[in-house]
């Protein structure tokens, strides 16, 4: 166990946790977004793997890892209309139609991706984003390669933390946008246009959620395979209950995922006769362990899952 | 008023089947293919012969079983995913049991269907009681659950019960196969039980005191605490039934028709039970139906591909369009504006007063 | 007076239902105009229109003598109307100033600018007497606090026209005299109000013309100095309206529910009881007077077995209760017309029949072998009794109880309570939201039961309702018992005072 206090070790570790833990955040603050807005979205899945799918298949055929997690994004997006139109207009129940993402989703994604790859046997190699140094910063011993010589996207996901926690907590959109979720029949009579404030959260949802997607397959391992979101949605939903729907909780809790997810990678390299499959549990156990210690009853928006009813005029 | 809603309940899954089976065309014909074609090949492949329909009712099993799981606990208001895990331990405990207790014949089948029950109860009550106890979502922690189940089996099948160099787990005795009910129409006894719960189910669902119950515990879970019903235990019971059910389902799989575990057993049947089960609109006897249509698919989709050269993936995109529009066809009739107007142009009016 | 707002020959119609059909309004500025009507006369209705929530069928709005479209609440809002609503529209994890702000559009910045608008506030605040805590949340805050904050909500927006939806429902009579005040001082600065109440004494103290609602229609409009009360709801109900006087009872029964020194959560003032001691007999009603949010639901939930006492003693027929669960208490004859009749009385999405018989599926005469099987024929038939008994208006039994009016809900509910043969019933608001005829009643079933000898433990935020039924008076403020008085001539001065936590 001497490798363990190593310090490349121990560096990789955090590196790795740091980069592990980027697409859960996005997914996080996505689902973040939409239930601040009042819609659960247990669909966070299914629009990963169709953005992941997407992102690849642009970033493929054009080259560009930009315009990849770009189609990514737009692609969550559209998978994410048909949560918005069935919950908002339909007021159909939401963690149904989230379910109903989960399946149709990657169902979709295999199919374009048959479609357009005819022979699935051979693994196809797509682009993968370059890392962006920051001048200076990133020569900084230890805390250069750590902090500061990522992929764009990485310094994407993270500035997006605070910049959330901003508009939630000073800007009178913020305001309005959680009232949504709070309380959205007094919302209304502010004049506040709710319907419109839920499709903005679920353009925002899909948005994030489809470059969480592209992100696993551009920046993580530029290849595509179906199953390659493996629950993430799922732990991103726990992530944000973990983090209280606060973006700084929501942080933290990624970052304890994502240390999950690079100490089962890590340990696998460094023990190879333990089963692999014992230690890829080591991410869902914790999920779980964390949520029963620290999980709380009852918590978050008000009217958080519910349907809104918009009278009949 | 009650006949209208009953018929609604028919017209919209069929209704949505339909449109899912003609946009499924369309995107045949975007293909270059026949639809007509295409479908005629779908439906002899899985109708063609007696022992074609056969193979139908085999596939169809698991998804019975996976749907009734999840229609148990949807009725008690509980959203157990967990159904794919449920079943792989039901099938995983079974394993164990055929292949280190030695016991075989009828009395190894019976005792390992029951241990893949039990394995199934146990596995689906972690989430029960987790909810209970901790108020945790029940929805989180069953997928969770789920890839622990499936990385446990893979476990299993590479480690522990390894037969030889492929990953896989060594075959069950040929004494514990579940036996066919004729060479000309092979279909196992698992289908029965399948089809046993589903109307078992129904009956309790619907002609029991504590199935009546259950359901008022799903549909207001505080008025019916209010009214004297041991909220949480019904909650825990049905997380615990429909776990056994799931289990049942892996056990039947694997005695039925799998004979061994090896990676991809199970695969997937936990949330395509689901979406059964939503389109048969949670009753118990509709999910066997809607779990036959999707064995239908499946069949007919491997007919369409050496038949026609058209992807399977065609087969899952119906698929999934067929539970988009069930549910949003469910949604838009309860929605108040549609309400009215199936009310007005269809039968007497509302007493509102 | 010049004129604020004419309301001409509004309509609006649901389907086949006319909610409101040729009313006519108009409103004075500096006037404190009242509407006067029964629940389902079509007071929200007309309301929601003038708020922007709901499009007229037919009908045209003027304000300041033009002819204006209220499309959306924005544009009420912008033309100077603000509605305080009945249930506040208060978002409750934010606070005082953030629910002032919220969705206004007085300038355009992107941030809140939180010290310039704390000054408009208070300028506010100051000029009307609205005296608010800016940084609190507003759970923290009373009930007449957040009604303050609602009207400065309002203010800030620039109403020039207030709606005041039964503002006084959750009030203490000093609570009211406050809000009057502001009220007075709103006119004052030649603001209009709208005033919704069925408080006679109210609306003749503050109003300047009432217009009385009935049936979705207009019946006049009268000024206050022409009118009295008799007056006023004769032509609210539309026929001379005969007042219940129930006969009185001292019961000298056996206790059959006691409570001795109860505690719960005693450090919550509005929904904790602290060292609550209390009795009731058989074949007496004891009312329990307060205003809403004093405890009584505690005392009602723990009367019912839904919640433990942390401290003290229940007594249930002379024996201890040591386990609280809904269940025994029924099977000991306990009834229950809970306070939310949707949220906990009834399964809305399960058909009138079920609900009636909700309780009682494993007795034999509704299912063979304890509920093995349930006798669908005999439980029909047990419904469309019950039915006609309780004359529950529906289309058929196997209706949604969710869509019947609350009233039919509610003798549902009776109707199902009453089967248990109850030796205690609890009734918690038992009338609200129903019209005179199913309140009526409700209250008849209840004076019946008594003289029969169930034990009935009254709670009700409708002081007229506790004055006119109960045989004893029970007075709650802030989780403690101010005193009991009796129901035979009530000394209703004294009473006032308790539930204001005042006296004694």
């Amino acid at each position: 166990m001497d490798a363990f206090f190593n310090i490349n070790f121990l560096t990789e570790l955090l590196l790795s946790t740091i980069r592990m833990a980027t697409p859960i955040l996005f997914v996080a603050l996505a689902e973040t977004y939409s239930e601040r807005a009042g819609l659960v979205n247990i669909g966070l899945d299914g629009i990963m793997s169709f953005g992941a799918l997407i992102g690849f298949l642009i970033g493929y055929k054009t080259g560009s890892p930009t315009v990849g997690i770009l189609a990514g994004a737009l692609s969550g997006i559209a998978i994410n209309m048909v949560y918005a139109f069935c919950t908002i207009h339909l007021c159909a129940p939401q963690i149904v139609y989230g379910m109903a993402i989960n399946i149709f989703a990657p169902a979709l994604a295999s199919f374009i991706y048959r479609l357009s790859f005819s022979d699935t046997s051979t693994l196809i190699q797509g682009v993968s984003m370059k890392a962006l140094p920051i001048p200076v910063l990133s020569s900084i011993p230890v805390l250069g390669p750590l902090f500061f010589n990522h992929i764009p996207l990485v310094y994407f996901a993270y500035l997006l933390v605070p910049a959330t926690a901003v508009f939630f907590n000073r800007t009178k959109a913020g305001l309005n946008f959680k009232a949504v979720g709070e309380f959205p029949k007094a919302a209304e009579t502010l004049g506040i246009n709710v319907i419109f404030q839920k499709y903005l959260a679920c353009i925002i949802c899909g948005a994030l959620a489809g470059v969480g997607g592209a992100y696993l397959t551009i920046c993580y391992t530029s290849t595509y395979s179906e199953g390659i979101v493996a629950g993430r949605g799922f732990i991103a939903l726990s992530a944000v209950i973990f983090g209280r729907w606060m973006p700084s909780g929501v942080l933290l809790a990624c970052l304890l995922f994502g240390f999950c997810d690079a100490l089962q990678i890590r340990l696998q390299l460094l023990s190879p006769s333990t089963p692999y499959q014992l230690l890829q549990m080591i991410p869902y156990l914790c999920t779980l362990f964390v949520l029963a210690f620290f999980g709380i009853r009852k918590s978050g928006p008000k009217a958080n899952g519910q349907p809104y009813y918009r009278e009949e005029r | 008023m009650k006949q209208k809603e009953n018929l609604m309940k028919v017209i919209v899954p069929v209704l949505s089947i339909l449109v899912a089976f003609i946009i499924g065309g369309i995107i045949i014909i975007c293909l270059g293919k026949n639809p007509f074609q295409a479908y005629g090949f779908l439906f002899s492949g899985a109708f063609g012969s007696s022992r074609k329909i056969a193979q139908t009712l085999v596939i169809a099993c698991p998804l019975i079983f996976t749907g009734l799981t999840a229609a148990f606990s949807y009725k008690c208001g509980v959203f157990n995913l967990g159904g794919e895990g449920q079943f792989v331990m039901g099938a995983v405990a079974s394993i164990f049991f055929v292949t280190k207790s030695g016991i075989g014949g009828i009395a190894g089948i019976l005792l390992s269907l029951l241990v893949g029950a039990a394995a199934g109860a146990v596995w689906g009550a972690i989430p029960g009681i987790l909810k209970i106890t901790r108020g945790l979502n029940e929805m989180i922690v069953s997928i969770m659950l789920n890839y622990v189940a499936t990385l446990f089996m893979g476990y299993v099948y590479t480690t522990l019960l390894r037969d030889g160099s492929v990953p896989q787990t060594f075959a069950i005795p040929d004494s514990t196969k579940l036996s066919v009910i004729s060479k000309s129409f092979p279909v196992h006894w698992g289908v029965w039980i399948a089809l046993f719960l589903a109307f078992a189910g129904y009956y309790f669902l619907y002609y029991t005191s504590k199935g009546f119950k259950l359901r008022a515990v799903g549909l207001n879970s505080t008025a019916a605490f209010f009214n004297g019903f041991p909220v949480n235990r019904y909650v825990l019971f049905s997380f615990i039934a429909s776990g056994a059910v799931a289990g049942l389902g892996g056990s039947v799989e694997l005695h039925g028709k799998q004979l061994r575990l090896m990676g991809g057993f199970g695969q997937g049947f936990g949330f395509d039970g689901v979406a059964i089960a939503l389109i048969a609109q949670l009753n118990p006897i509709g999910t066997a139906a809607v779990a036959f249509i999707f064995a239908v698919l499946r069949k007919g989709a491997s007919t369409l591909q050496t038949g026609m050269q058209i992807p399977t993936a065609v087969v899952d995109i119906i698929q999934a369009l067929v539970i988009i529009f069930a549910v949003a066809g469910t949604a838009l009739l309860k929605l108040p504006a549609i309400r009215q107007y199936i009310n007005s142009h269809m039968g007497k009016k509302e007493v509102t007063n | 007076m010049k004129e604020l707002l004419r309301m001409e020959q509004i309509t609006k119609q649901f389907g086949n239902v006319y909610a409101n059909r040729n009313i006519n309004l108009s409103v004075k500025e500096g006037e404190v105009h009242t509407l006067l009507g029964e629940n389902g006369a079509g007071k929200s209705t007309l309301m929601n229109i003038l708020i922007g929530l709901y499009q007229p069928t037919a009908g045209t709005i003027y304000l300041h003598g033009e002819k204006v479209k209220i499309d959306s609440p924005k544009a009420a809002v912008k033309m100077g109307v603000g509605m305080v609503h009945q249930h506040f529209m208060l978002v409750e994890a934010m606070t005082v100033l953030e629910n002032i702000i919220l969705g206004s559009r007085k300038d355009s910045s992107v941030f809140i600018k939180k010290d310039q608008v704390r000054k408009e506030i208070l300028a506010l605040s100051e000029k009307y007497g609205l005296d608010v805590e800016l940084d609190k949340q507003i759970t923290e805050i009373s009930v007449g606090a957040q009604q303050r904050v609602e009207i400065l909500k309002a203010l800030y927006r620039g109403a020039e026209l207030l709606i005041l939806d039964e503002p006084t429902a959750a009030l203490t009579d000093i609570e009211a005299e406050g809000l009057f005040a502001i009220i007075r001082k709103l006119t004052g600065e030649q603001k209009s109000v709208i005033f919704i109440s069925h408080k006679m004494r109210e609306v003749l103290s503050i109003s300047d013309r009432i217009t009385i609602l009935r049936a979705g229609e207009t019946v006049t409009t009268l000024n206050k100095e022409d009118t009295d009360g008799t007056q006023l709801a004769n032509l609210m109900i539309g026929r001379e309206m005969v007042p219940s006087n129930y006969k009185k009872v001292t019961a000298t029964g056996d206790e059959v529910l006691s409570f001795q020194n109860i505690s719960y959560q005693k450090q919550h003032k509005h929904s904790g009881l602290n060292e609550v001691s209390l009795t009731v007999r058989k074949g007496e009603i004891l009312g329990i007077a307060g205003v809403d949010g004093n405890g009584q639901s505690q005392l009602a939930q723990l009367a019912a077995g839904i919640i433990a006492p942390e401290e003290g003693t229940v007594l249930l027929k002379t024996s201890r209760v040591s386990r609280f669960a809904p269940n025994g208490f029924i099977l000991s004859h306990v009834s229950h017309v809970p306070e939310d009749r949707n949220k906990m009385g009834l399964i809305g999405n399960m058909t009138v029949r079920e609900n009636l018989i909700l309780k009682a599926t494993e007795e034999a005469r509704f299912s063979y072998g304890h509920g093995a099987l349930l006798k669908n024929k005999a439980i029909t038939k047990f419904a469309l009794e019950m039915q006609s008994k309780n004359d529950i208006r529906c289309a058929s039994i196997e209706q949604e109880v969710r869509n019947l009016s609350g009233g039919n809900q509610q003798k549902v509910i009776l109707a199902r309570e009453m089967e248990n043969d109850p030796e205690l019933l609890i009734a918690v608001h038992p009338t609200r939201g129903l019209d005179i005829g199913a309140a009526r009643y409700v209250h008849d079933t209840m004076v019946a039961a008594r003289d029969q000898g169930c034990a009935i433990l009254l709670i009700s935020a409708d002081f007229d309702e506790i004055l006119n039924l109960s045989d004893r008076i029970l007075v709650m403020f802030e989780g403690q018992v101010m005193g009991t008085y009796s129901g035979i001539n009530p000394p209703i001065e004294q009473i006032s005072l308790a539930m204001a936590g005042k006296g004694n």
